[in-house]
């Protein structure tokens, strides 16, 4: 029966709102307001941040029945009202082997993960600082108001938490080594930059619960003794700065900042600063300079920022997922965080996992889980059950990571040894169809637009690998390339000035390791492997295979197919643009590609 | 930390002991021991290193782990150990050399320096027409010291270069010409007639010293010095300056 304590999520993150969530939302609202449900006994629609499942977005969840359905459009709105209190809606069900599944938990997706930064995105509505405080929102900062500085920095080393956003510097460390600094103003500042391509786990938690972020700023400013706080946030990230303002202005309203923090003498000021949409920018001496109103370029970091950072002040530097973990720290303890986790990273870590699995989205586990339960159990696998190639993590400061390791745990540390690193968070699942020199190629290109250029290994190196890589892509690979690429490579390892430009490299060091046989299949047989890059590669359709359905020609951006429907296609070698499209096109795997005679 | 200001160590560099104090820059230490680091960006006029050329880097050893660092901006904190000619080093100067060398093909000498620390496979570099600027921002230190601000690194990335703002005549240049003097490797050009001097886009007007006709610099950049020590701009040159002052305190003090 209702009685008006039911609520309708729905979730409002930046994927689900691309697929049309807010229509969603609206047009519940509008199905219940015709009903009479949104008067005494009002059944809320609460539009919430990420829930994790992009890819099978717009999702919505009824609380407390937990009935989780996906993709919803408006038009299902009228049937979702009526299974308020019927059957549920079957057609918007998680389905597995023709089997229908009600719960949230019930998806694998799901029920594998476990939620602490994430625990209230996709439950509370961001903009309620009372959804939030409901959920136990500012007990932590009560507790840290009770505690010394001295004493909230311990209960943060007791937690064993790292910087989540791909440093892995304990935070406890941080903080304390920046408390030690008896120098006026200090500054605790926030990282809301985000740019590795495919990442978006912080952009999600500012999204989805801004105030966690701002109780763990708090928590921070008040153990460092810090009276004003920055958030630097990308300038593609309006939701979540429109989250994030709303939120602060929420907690100087509430009485949380401002000149006396819940009525104690403590005092903190928070605000926003823009990005102005440069990558590097979210390398920390960069970001400060940024704040600063100076060219965004980094500085060596001999002497650290805790000591002289933001207009030369002691200064900490924390990522979003970081300080999203801090209220629970605090309110929970040190200790029962460090259950989590592996020995030396303790906790949970985001990903965002896109890229060819089959459940791409937002996923949070404890630190540790194996690359193989986060694209197989979790993610569901490979799309098209296609083999699994290769997984891109840490952005374009990461490296691929070949099947053999799959079985590798997932931390700080594990993956570093083998050259590549989990970073902030950022996945990108590859299957047999990607070249592995492309993409070598596809993230020194990003970075030669997004280095700053200062320092001559990053810019140069860079300038030369992109050549020497677009050289091998398109057929004119040369004996001693691979080599010269890891010379490149290794110096700028070494000598570059700061994180972005050491960590450059690892792309096509990682897959000059891991594949080198496809560097040697571009540079001495003039093909790709895969079947990407247009230059070595030509299209044919298998007669055998092929049934006809004119998918293909369909796809085709330059009309090279042609055919009869259900017979052979055929297709034009001299109008084909080897983009590959029919083959993503077709159902039937009838699409070849083969070496292109030179 | 202020008890450890002034802290004396011994480091050696190149199996040579040398005394520093705690914070003191290695390259600082080096020079003063006779030790020779090659830097492309570092320039004794200023304080702040941009550390960007990445040529001066060395091998620290340290508590039993060795580092590359820029010995530029590497304060020494401790006792240790520092090569400047290791093999890594060699190895990745050689890269560095050749990758600036490619940048910059018309800047003079840095195609000898990698001819001499034999870089191989340098023909397979892509290299930029003549370009001479090797980016080390020596030129953007210069002006913003000087308080002018006219120049700065602009764009990022591969095509990052040295500019006014979107590459129009800076109202902040005054044509002093500190920037192409600074500059190790003479990228800035300026073109100079009898009366007027073009540098970044502008065409300033020169001044002449009204007693001897001494060419003191363009009108912008002597009112601009003038009025950093809060006087107006002067019509004479120092020398003539000197002259006539020598002369007033003469007839003052009945020299004559």
């Amino acid at each position: 029966m209702i009685n008006g304590t039911e609520k309708i999520l729905v979730c409002c993150g930046t994927g689900c709102i691309a697929n049309g969530a807010l229509d969603v939302a609206a047009a519940l609202e509008a199905e219940l307001a015709a009903r009479n449900l949104s008067g005494d006994i009002a059944i809320d629609v609460v539009r919430t941040g990420c829930s994790g499942e992009c890819e099978q977005g717009p999702v919505v969840r009824f609380m407390p029945r937990d009935l989780m359905y996906y993709r919803v459009s408006a038009k299902d709105a009228a049937a979702v009202v009526d299974s308020l209190e019927g059957e549920p809606v079957k057609k918007l069900l998680f389905r597995k082997d023709g089997e229908f599944f009600e719960h949230m938990d019930d998806n694998p997706y799901y029920a594998l993960q476990h939620k602490v930064v994430l625990k209230d995105v996709g439950i509370i509505d961001p903009l309620s600082i009372d959804d939030y405080i409901a959920r136990g929102g500012y007990e932590g900062l009560k507790r840290a108001l009770t505690m010394t500085p001295d004493e909230i920095i311990s209960e943060v080393e007791k937690s064993g938490l790292r910087g989540k956003g791909g440093a892995g510097f304990p935070t406890g460390t941080k903080w304390r080594s920046a408390a030690s600094y008896d120098e006026w103003p200090k500054y605790i500042v926030c990282n809301g930059d985000e740019g590795d391509p495919g990442a978006f786990m912080d952009g999600s938690t500012m999204e989805g619960c801004p105030h966690a972020v701002i109780e763990g700023m708090i928590i921070g400013a008040l153990a460092i003794q810090a009276e004003e706080g920055i958030l630097y946030i990308r300038d593609e990230y309006a939701l979540a700065r429109d989250h994030i303002q709303h939120a602060i202005d929420d907690a100087y309203a509430a009485g949380i900042l401002g000149e006396s923090i819940l009525g104690t003498d403590h005092k903190l000021d928070l605000s926003i600063v823009r990005g102005g949409g440069a990558f590097v920018c979210g390398e920390s001496t960069a970001l400060m300079q940024s704040i600063e109103g100076k060219v965004g370029e980094p500085r060596a970091k001999y002497v650290r920022s805790v000591q002289r950072g933001l207009f030369d002040h002691p200064t900490v530097l924390n990522n979003v997922e970081s300080l999203a973990s801090i209220p629970i720290i605090l309110r929970e303890g040190g200790e029962k965080y460090a259950e989590l986790g592996t020995e030396k990273s303790k906790g949970t870590k985001v990903f965002a996992m896109v890229g060819k699995v089959k459940h791409t989205g937002l996923v949070e586990v404890p630190m540790g889980t194996t690359l193989r339960t986060l694209i197989y159990d979790i993610g569901g696998g490979i799309i098209g059950d296609r083999p699994f190639k290769a997984i891109q993590t840490g952005g374009p400061s990461g490296g691929c990571i070949p099947e053999s390791l799959l079985d590798l745990p997932v931390d700080f540390d594990t993956l570093v040894e083998y050259g590549a690193m989990m970073g902030s968070g950022g996945m990108i699942v590859m299957d047999d169809r990607s070249c592995m020199v492309e993409v070598a190629r596809y993230y020194v290109d990003f970075l030669c637009e997004e280095s700053c250029g200062k320092c001559t290994p990053c810019r140069e190196g860079l300038r030369q690998m992109r050549k020497i890589l677009t050289d091998i892509c398109e057929g004119r690979g040369k004996d001693g390339d691979i080599e010269l690429l890891e010379r490149i490579g290794h110096m700028m390892q070494d000598a570059s000035l700061c994180a972005l430009g050491r960590t450059a490299p690892n792309p096509v060091l990682t897959t000059i390791k891991f594949f080198r046989n496809e560097y040697e299949a571009h540079i001495n047989e003039k093909s790709c492997p895969a079947g990407v890059c247009a230059k070595l590669t030509q299209f044919a359709i298998d007669p055998d295979k092929c049934i006809g359905c004119g998918l293909c020609q369909r796809a085709c951006p330059a009309d090279a197919i042609s055919g009869e429907r259900k017979e052979a296609h055929v297709i034009d070698p001299t109008k084909c643009i080897a983009c590959g499209s029919c083959r993503e096109a077709c159902n039937v795997d009838a699409v070849l590609t083969e070496r292109r005679p030179s | 930390m202020s008890e450890n200001v002034n802290k004396t160590l011994t480091v050696t560099i190149d199996g040579i002991e040398c005394i520093c104090e705690k914070g003191e820059y290695i390259f600082d230490v080096a020079k003063r021991n006779g030790i020779y680091i090659p830097t492309l960006c570092r320039h004794d006029a200023f304080d702040n290193h941009r550390a960007c050329c990445r040529i001066c880097i060395v091998e620290l050893k340290q508590r039993g782990r060795t580092k590359i660092v820029t010995s530029c901006v590497y304060p020494i904190d401790g006792e240790c150990e520092i090569f400047t000619q290791s093999d890594k080093i060699r190895e990745e100067r050689a890269v560095l050399y050749a990758l600036l060398a490619h940048r910059a093909p018309d800047a003079p000498g840095l195609g000898q320096m990698g001819t001499a620390l034999n870089v191989n496979g340098v023909d397979r570099l892509v290299t930029i027409d003549n370009e001479k600027c090797i980016l080390c921002g020596l030129c953007v230190q210069a002006c913003s010291s000087l308080g002018t601000g006219a120049i700065s690194t602009v764009n990022r990335g591969v095509d990052k270069k040295v500019s006014t703002p979107f590459d129009k005549p800076s109202v902040f240049c005054v044509g002093c010409l500190s920037c192409a003097n600074v500059c190790p490797t003479n990228a800035i050009e300026y073109v100079e007639t009898e009366t007027t001097r073009t540098i970044w886009n502008r065409e300033f007007e020169l001044q002449f010293c009204d007693e001897c006709g001494t060419l003191m610099g363009t009108r912008e950049s002597v009112a601009f010095a003038a009025a950093d020590v809060e006087l107006e701009s002067p019509i004479v040159c120092d020398e003539c300056r000197k002259k006539k002052l020598a002369n007033e305190m003469m007839i003052t003090y009945r020299f004559v």
